[in-house]
This record gives structure tokens, C-alpha cells and sequence, in this order.
């Protein structure tokens, strides 16, 4: 879970991390900006990669200029973002850019931190051209970092004096900023020397582990709380979001209502294979409650881009009978016209199998465009049998 | 002799009490698994299915001293503490059900792991099963059936599908292991493909990834080291960058963890590639040459 560049400065201020001074702007506070020492540089606060090429990083000498460029900025939307307030901060200046940060390594299972002279830039592309210029130190996971190791690391930066004694604090704290918030990525790119010898972390890179979130007061008194990782989520996003259902938009054109996760992901490739376009990711959870499952469908079916469902419930921990009670009644209620072509098996399957019989006995006029194959039919039959009804649908319109 | 559990084995359950577990307890009973404790604090005294309930893991395993597995069925905040409690009882292999445990929590819990010699399987794995044997967790019965092909994956839904077209095609499973969905686990890919090598019942493996982290690429090499051939079913092709599907290890960040990094690293070493599920039964009788 991304941090917002002006909410990690925030926490940076917080532990003791220098970061140059500023305020937070939105379109109703332009009043803050009578509290910066100019000239500034104003940052979109979005999560969009080369904010300086998009143009979401501009510089202003004064109040009325700062005002102008802010003003072009807020609203705009970049790709799924949109910037909804800027960060302006005092704009510094630098003799010399590095690159700091503690993050988990997946590869060891072990903290790591990771330093360079050379910041500024992307530590990816530092990482191709000149592997040698970046270094990196493991910690044990549930070790303190000694300061010595923290001297170390402020002392290969090229650090003396003064600078040495504040570099090798900035470590420490960021090192302990990034134990005890859970963080999966603390970064500081770049920290900068400014022209009277003063460390600043001019950008800053959080990434909290939301699962962890529940341990954190402090972080929602500061209003961070769980979010979407990456940009803002769609309207039917939102909407599975409340209902509890993960759930991604795709493009294409064919409903996916899986099982668990990993089938979900399964499937999306599944129905690309096989000459299709899926809709969406879902993930229905181990054992869906009949109510989560109609809004499930409910997701599906309401959307106009999707011309046909593909289901499947593989029944282990959850029950057969209860994903076709969900569905018949669905069905009942809602009077769906898209085709739904589904599979069904494994636990209570002749029981889920009566409840659809005697659905279609009742109503034979919903569900003719429904079916619901059992154990002996392969998915990915199932699957095929779903593009060719989503192609039919198109020709019909 | 299948790996990790089999109809020998006792089990303890930490959690018992819940809701989820208590229901699996009795499945897992009706399948045949020796569970000889449970472990909920405050609850000692109390027996869920028949099964004698204990505050402690060092209170059950002073009863029941031969159990050597337990899974954890514990809510999130306390997996962590509950994985330590087993390790410093003296468990050998525990099994966490528990999903969406903090990274920093798993990440200590696996290293305290290692230094003792214990294998965690998780968090968020559906479980073991040896087919006829024994069942630690809550995978449905109904998908396996006895055989010789051994299956690790880290979804539950793909390995219920993976083994339903194996028995379909008359071949069935030595043991079936959920390496789970978090992003941080005990186990890897690496670490039971070497004890399928090793097992006299296996003939094949077949393994299952999905986006998300580099547990796959990293088994490759041992992959290359092996003399029975691993069929590998990668998911994930068409997942867009950066959301995460549903498993909290399921995303791609940059350029780690997409399906073609995992596909590229374990074919160059020697796996089979399956480009669908159907092509899996197939694809094990050509490579045991039935």
C-alpha cells in the first residue's frame, strides 16, 4: 500500500527524518500557500511514474505564480489518477544526490538496505548500468541495526564531519521507521546535501504491508488507512470493494465468476487462450456467503460491456446447494438476458443439481440461456462454450 | 510413504475453537487424520469432535508427546505467536491456514523456523493431503484420489482442478501440498519438489505458480538437478501490472513476478510447460512414459 508522497514526508517529519518545509494545497486551501518561503516547487501527489516529463512538477517564484500552476495541475487526470492536491515545499539547493532505503528482501528473507551515490534517478536503471554503485546491507529479521552498521553506511556514501553524524542518524531512523511501521519499501531518492551542508530527503517512497495496518493507531490518527495499491479504483471496483469482493475491471467482454483467487487468475488466461476477452477478476472467497455471491453476479450483470458469464464452483469448503440457491434466485429476481455458462462440482453437487432442475421446471423462460454443466464436463470446455455464446451476442445486436 | 503426512502422523490444531477449524477438525477426523489435541488459550478442559482442548501447545504435546505437525487456524494478529508456541514446544512441520498474516510477522516466524529445523508450510495454504491417508487442512476430499503424482501449487482452487483432471485420466495423487497465497512463506517450491525427489511413492510432480514474487524462478535450478520431471502450470499471463488478484501475493511489481519471467526460468531448466489445465494429464503419462 502506497504512500502518498506528502503523507510519507509527513512520517519522515514525524521520526526525524528531514524534509524540506511545505503544505499541502488542495482546491479550497490555497491559503497555505502564504505560510512557504519562495520560490517552491510544486508536486502533484499522485502515484504516476516521470511526475517531470507529465509535467506534475513545476516551479513557481511567487504566490500568484505558485496559484497559476496549481490551479492547471488540480483536476487534471493522469491515466486513472486524479490530482487532487499538490505538495509545495521550499525549493532547496543542492550540491550532491544519493539514493537510501530499507526494504524486505524476498530473496533472502532478510531486511536489506540499500545505498548509492548515485540518486536522483531510478534506482532501476542504476541497478542495470552500474550494478557496483549500489550497495547493500542484509539485517536479520528481528535484529536491531547496530550504529556502527549505520556508520558504515553514511560513511561509504562518502559522508564527514558533521555530515557523517547526520547521515548515519537519517539510517537509523529510517531503518526504524521501516521495523516499526511495517513497511515493505522506505525510500529516499534522493536525499540530498543542500548548498550549506544539510541532508534533505527530497522525495519519499512509502510502502506500508496492509495486512498490518490493524497495529498502526498512529497511522490512522495521521488519516492513512487501507487503500488500493496502485491508482484509483472504477466505479464497479468501489462498489465490489463495499461488498467485501476483490475484484479487478479487465476489458473484455466475458463475466468471470470463479471460485477462489487462484482459479480466478487461471481462468482470465483460460478464456484469453481460448480466443476470448475476460471483463474482470473476482475471488469469491473459501466459502462465499449466498448474499456475497448474488452481488457477485450482480457485479457481472450489470455491467454492459459483459455479453455472457463463465462460472465455475469447485465445491470444498463451500457447498454446492448454497452457490445454486445464490444463483436461482439471482436469476428469479433479476431475470438476467446474458448467457451464463457455468460448471458445478465436488461437494453437494446432486443437491445444487435439484434446486437448478426445479428452478428450470418453474421458470423455464429465465433460464434459457443458462447453463450448468457438472463434474464429467472439462472447464475449459465450459469456457470455449462461453466465447462462442459472448461472439453470438454481438452478432444478435 | 507420501510426503510430509500419512496415516501414521499425530496432529495437534491450534484454534481449535473457531469456527472455521472446528468444522475442518471433523472433516479431517472423518478422513482418517490422527488429531490428538487442540489448542485455543483459556479453553483447556473443553473437546471439540472428541478432541481434548489445551491452553498451550506444551500442555497438549506433555499428553500427547508424539505429535510432531500442527495447523494453525488462528486469526492474523496472533499467527505469528502461534507459530513460535508450536516451534518452541518442539513441532516439527506446522501447517498455517491463516491468511494475510503481517510480512514482518511471517518473516521472523520463518527465520526462528529455520534456525530449529522446522518446516512451515502457508500461510494461506489450503493444506496437505495424501490421498488415503491423512488430510491436514480443509481441502475437499472429493478432488484427490490415490496415486503417484505428486502436486504443489499455491492456489487451492487450481490444485482441486489440477488433480480432478489427473484422476479423471486414471493417475491420482502421492500427496497434494498448498504452498498458500501470502506473499511470505515458510516452504517453497524448492524445498518439497526436493521431497517428492526423494519419495519412493512419487513419480512425477506437478507444479502450480502464479504472478506474484519469485518462488517459482528460484526452484528452477533444483529443477535442472532432479531426475523425475516436474510439469509446470504458470498463471497469471494475462494479469494486468500492479493489482493484486485477490492473494495477497498475486501482483506484479515491475518487472518481478510476471508469468513469463516464471515460465522462461523453469523451462530453460528442464520443466514441462502446461499452456492450459487440460494439457496436464497428458503432458505426466508422455513424461513416466505411460
Amino acid at each position: 500500500m502506497r504512500l502518498y508522497e506528502y503523507e510519507a514526508k509527513r512520517l519522515f517529519a514525524r521520526h526525524g527524518v528531514p524534509v524540506p518545509p511545505g503544505v499541502v494545497v488542495e482546491a479550497d486551501t490555497y491559503e497555505e500557500l502564504d505560510k512557504v518561503t519562495y520560490p517552491v516547487v510544486i508536486k502533484a501527489q499522485a502515484f504516476v511514474g516521470g511526475r517531470g516529463k507529465a509535467g506534475l512538477v513545476q516551479f513557481a517564484s511567487n504566490r500568484e505564480e505558485a496559484e497559476g500552476k496549481i490551479a492547471q495541475m488540480l483536476g487534471k487526470k493522469h491515466s486513472t489518477h486524479t490530482i487532487n492536491r499538490v505538495l509545495v515545499e521550499k525549493k532547496m539547493e543542492m550540491k550532491n544526490e544519493f539514493y537510501l532505503a530499507a526494504m524486505v528482501d524476498r530473496l533472502e528473507h532478510r531486511y536489506m538496505m540499500m545505498s548509492s551515490r548515485q540518486g536522483g534517478v531510478e534506482i532501476e536503471q542504476v541497478a542495470q548500468a552500474k550494478p557496483n554503485a549500489i550497495l547493500k546491507y542484509h539485517f536479520n529479521v528481528g535484529d536491531i541495526m547496530p550504529s556502527f552498521a549505520a556508520r558504515n553506511i553514511a560513511a561509504e556514501l562518502g559522508f564527514h564531519g558533521q555530515l557523517l553524524n547526520d547521515g548515519t542518524e537519517i539510517v537509523e531512523r529510517l531503518y526504524r521507521l521501516f521495523t516499526g511501521y511495517d513497511c515493505k519499501v522506505c525510500e529516499i531518492n534522493p536525499l540530498v546535501v543542500t548548498s550549506d551542508d544539510r541532508l534533505f530527503a527530497l522525495d519519499a517512497k512509502v510502502d506500508l504491508d496492509e495486512d498490518a495496518m490493524f497495529r498502526h493507531a498512529q497511522l490512522r490518527e495521521m488519516g492513512i488507512t487501507a487503500r488500493h495499491e496502485v491508482g484509483e479504483l472504477t466505479e464497479r471496483e468501489k462498489m465490489a470493494k463495499k461488498a467485501g469482493i476483490p475484484y479487478v475491471d479487465l476489458d473484455g467482454d466475458i463475466g468471470v465468476f470463479p471460485g477462489g483467487a487462484g482459479f480466478g487468475i487461471a481462468a482470465i488466461d483460460l478464456i484469453k487462450h481460448y480466443g476470448g476477452e475476460p471483463a474482470n477478476f473476482m475471488d469469491s472467497g473459501g466459502a462465499p456467503t449466498q448474499e456475497k455471491l448474488r452481488s457477485m453476479l450482480g457485479l457481472l450483470l450489470d455491467n454492459p460491456r459483459v455479453k455472457a458469464i463463465f462460472g465455475a464452483r469447485f465445491g470444498g469448503i463451500s457447498r454446492c446447494d448454497d452457490w445454486a440457491k445464490a444463483v436461482v434466485q439471482y436469476v428469479i429476481e433479476n431475470r438476467p438476458r446474458k448467457p451464463m455458462i457455468m460448471r458445478m462440482a465436488g461437494n453437494m453437487e446432486q443437491e445444487g443439481r435439484k434446486i437448478i432442475e426445479e428452478a428450470k421446471r418453474e421458470h423455464p423462460e429465465f433460464f434459457k440461456k443458462i447453463k450448468v454443466y457438472a463434474y464429467d464436463m472439462p472447464i475449459e470446455d465450459v469456457i470455449r462454450e462461453t466465447i462462442r455464446a459472448a461472439q453470438a451476442e454481438h452478432s444478435e445486436q | 510413504m507420501a510426503i510430509i503426512i500419512d496415516d501414521k502422523i499425530e496432529t495437534i490444531v491450534q484454534g481449535i475453537t473457531g469456527k472455521n477449524a472446528a468444522l475442518h477438525t471433523k472433516f479431517m477426523l472423518a478422513y482418517g487424520t490422527k488429531i490428538v489435541g487442540g489448542v485455543t488459550p483459556g479453553k483447556a478442559g473443553q473437546t471439540v469432535e472428541g478432541v481434548p482442548v489445551y491452553d498451550t501447545v506444551r500442555d497438549c504435546l506433555t499428553e500427547h508427546p508424539k505429535a510432531q505437525v500442527s495447523s494453525i487456524w488462528v486469526p492474523p494478529r496472533f499467527a505469528q505467536d502461534a507459530i513460535l508456541e508450536a516451534i518452541d514446544a518442539g513441532i516439527k512441520r506446522i501447517i498455517v491456514i491463516t491468511e494475510r498474516i503481517p510480512v514482518h510477522d511471517m518473516l521472523y516466524a520463518r527465520h526462528k523456523a529455520k534456525e530449529r529445523s522446522v518446516m512451515i508450510i502457508g500461510g494461506n495454504t489450503p493444506g496437505i493431503i495424501s490421498p488415503g491417508k491423512a488430510l491436514v487442512g480443509m481441502l475437499p476430499k472429493i478432488a484427490f484420489e490415490p496415486g503417484r503424482i505428486g502436486t504443489v501449487a499455491r492456489s487451492g482452487a487450481v490444485t482441486y482442478y489440477i488433480a480432478n483432471s489427473l484422476n479423471l485420466a486414471g493417475l491420482g495423487e502421492s500427496t497434494s501440498v498448498g504452498l498458500g497465497g501470502d506473499p511470505i512463506l515458510g516452504a517453497n517450491f524448492e524445498d518439497v519438489l526436493g521431497l517428492f525427489e526423494r519419495d519412493t511413492e512419487t513419480d512425477a510432480v506437478v507444479m502450480a505458480g502464479e504472478i506474484g514474487g519469485v518462488y517459482e524462478e528460484l526452484a528452477a535450478p533444483f529443477i535442472k538437478q532432479m531426475s523425475k520431471p516436474v510439469i509446470a502450470y504458470i498463471t497469471g499471463k494475462a494479469a494486468p501490472q500492479g493489482k493484486r488478484l485477490g492473494h495477497a501475493g498475486a501482483i506484479i511489481e515491475g518487472s518481478m513476478g510476471t508469468a513469463a519471467n516464471k515460465i522462461d526460468a523453469l523451462e530453460k531448466n528442464g520443466a514441462i510447460i502446461a499452456q492450459t489445465l487440460s494439457e496436464i494429464p497428458e503432458l505426466v503419462k508422455k513424461s513416466i512414459g505411460r
